[in-house]
């Protein structure tokens, strides 16, 4: 296990204050903080290589371009998967997306089912449901239990209309022959819920061998070990910036044998072939996928951001989370046996990431979070960007505490501390 | 920002906070980042002026209060009076302290209440 208060001397704005009180920063599922190391990583690209990669011959296009190979190569180790499997992308909002309108547009026809699950996060829910619209397929959902965990079986659907036509049910009893593609969540960002990839995937290969598996790894990749090799997907997009790396840095793993099939998401520099006035040819994956100047700066930013999670360990990083969240669900339903709270999600750490998620009864989560802010407490507050599991739960709004490497003990008990003063001010 | 006494008491007791019989002018507004919403209905005199207002709807304590307060100061107004009034001075009523994350929540009736004027009598 790593040194906490190591950890957190890495991370300059942890020292910082908000008003007079001392940042507690519990919003790491909508964005981490980053070390020094990453903020010295980029300084350092912009004071001494900045230069346009795969363009020049001068030394500090090839200085550049070396960097962000040296990223890449990271990152690919980072997830064990092979250099040409790693694209990079803005985050897993355009990874995603990316999918949707390539392979998903080639090869979901009118007929075809697309099976996502309601713990989705937008991002890797509209997407499918506008492809489905645009070109008249299905959408299945897999449904949730009272603890927000999948619900595999197969116990009966129901149909939900509204502008679509959708059906819910477990697992199970979506998977056909219809069905071209599973994506689905590793980690809700909204619950917490670890979802059972395993279980998922052989699921799939026995009831509908045909379809892709798309994983959203964006709470996933920052937080457990992940091993593309073992995943049993095609696909899975994430954020670097929800891992330590700047904003503007994501990354798309796709199987090689996929992405080399598939058509360019965006045309222009970078990602051709061969270039006449009479037609052109692509590059093949990585570069494919990658039009125009990336964010440079973000992919090398994130290859320190990998460096600085491997060195943590990333079985460290998942022990610590889970260390964290078990005594935060703890602590937590002692509020809930007062009255005090409703808490949302797994109740066992072993199934949740470091995500906890409540509110404070009869008040709502933007006026919790407001009050918790005063005394320099950051947590989210809202829909999440998921907003049919908020609607499942029949809330309007969640407030969710999440945690990081740099989380401590300490500010989970002082969280505790000031939800009790929530009630209090409004006078319940 | 505070959590002032006043915002309290407008959230915990809500000033004209009903529906209200046709026929009235109806408008209803979200907030898709929150789930929050607000139904106005009122009534305006021949000359475009708030005469009557009501509302409801599901929120937290600044969008409650902000409707609330905003429910007794509008009467009597027209469009361009609103409009003069505007945003500024709905933060004004809720203490001139609103972070732009909020301003959201602070504006859902405001933004109701502009399109009773122009929408329809029903």
């Amino acid at each position: 296990m790593f040194d906490i208060r190591k950890v957190r001397a890495d991370f300059p704005i942890l020292s910082r204050k908000v008003g007079d009180a001392p940042l507690v920063y519990l919003d790491s599922a909508a964005t981490s903080q980053k070390p020094k190391q990453v903020l010295e990583a980029i300084n350092d690209f912009y004071t001494k290589h900045n230069a346009n990669i795969h363009r020049g011959v001068h030394t500090l296009s090839a200085e550049a371009t070396a960097m962000v190979d040296a990223a890449r190569g990271k990152v690919a180790k980072f997830i064990n998967a092979k250099t040409e499997e790693v694209v990079f992308v803005r985050n897993a909002t355009e990874g995603l997306n990316l999918i949707a309108y390539t392979w998903g547009r080639e090869n979901i026809k009118k007929g075809d089912v697309v099976v996502v699950s309601l713990l989705e996060h937008h991002s890797n829910l509209v997407p499918w449901q506008i492809l489905c619209e645009e070109v008249g397929a299905h959408l299945r959902i897999i449904e949730i239990d009272n603890e927000g965990r999948l619900i595999l079986d197969g116990a009966g659907t129901t149909q939900l209309t509204g502008r679509m036509t959708v059906t819910t049910g477990g697992l199970a009893s979506l998977l056909d022959e219809r069905v071209k593609l599973v994506a689905v969540t590793a980690v809700s960002n909204v619950l917490g819920t670890i979802t059972p990839l395993a279980e998922i995937s052989a699921l799939i290969k026995k009831k509908a061998p045909q379809a892709k598996l798309v994983i959203d790894g964006a709470q996933l990749v920052p937080h457990m070990k992940t091993d593309v090799a073992k995943l049993g997907a095609d696909f899975m997009a994430f954020s670097g910036h929800k891992m330590l790396g700047p904003t503007g840095s994501g990354v798309i793993w796709g199987k090689k044998e996929i992405l080399e099939g598939m058509k360019p998401f965006l045309y222009g520099g970078d990602m051709i072939g061969e270039v006449k006035l009479t037609g052109t040819t692509w590059a093949g994956p990585p570069s494919k996928f990658e039009a125009g100047t990336p964010d440079i700066a973000g992919i090398i930013g994130l290859g320190a951001a990998v460096d600085y999670l491997t060195n943590l360990g990333m079985e460290n990083v998942r022990e610590h989370e889970k260390e964290l969240i078990g005594y935060a669900l703890g602590e937590m339903e002692k509020l809930e046996k007062e009255g005090l709270v409703t808490i949302y999600g797994p109740r066992s750490a072993e199934e949740r990431g470091g995500v906890l998620t409540f509110n404070v009864k009869g008040v709502h989560a933007h006026d919790a979070a407001q009050v918790l802010d005063k005394y320099g407490i950051a947590v989210r507050s809202g829909q999440h960007c998921g907003a049919p599991i908020v609607e499942r739960f029949k809330e309007m709004a969640m407030a969710r505490a999440s945690f990081y490497v740099y989380t401590s003990k300490e500010e989970i008990d002082f969280l505790i501390e000031k939800i009790r003063e929530v009630p209090k001010i409004f006078q319940i | 920002m505070d959590y002032r006494q006043e915002i309290i008491d407008h959230y915990k007791h809500p000033r004209n906070f009903g529906d209200l019989e046709e026929p009235c002018i109806a408008v209803r507004e979200n907030n898709a980042a929150c789930g929050d919403m607000v139904e106005v209905k009122g009534t305006l005199t021949k000359e475009g002026r708030v005469h009557v207002l009501r509302w409801r709807g599901v929120g937290c304590a600044i969008s409650t209060a902000a409707a609330s307060m905003l429910s007794e100061e509008v009467v009597g107004m027209d469009k361009s009076d609103l409009e003069k009034f505007g945003v500024d001075g709905v933060v004004g009523l809720l203490g001139g302290e609103i972070n732009a994350g909020r301003m959201k929540c602070a504006t859902l009736a405001y933004n109701a209440i502009l399109k009773l004027f122009t929408t329809g009598v029903r």
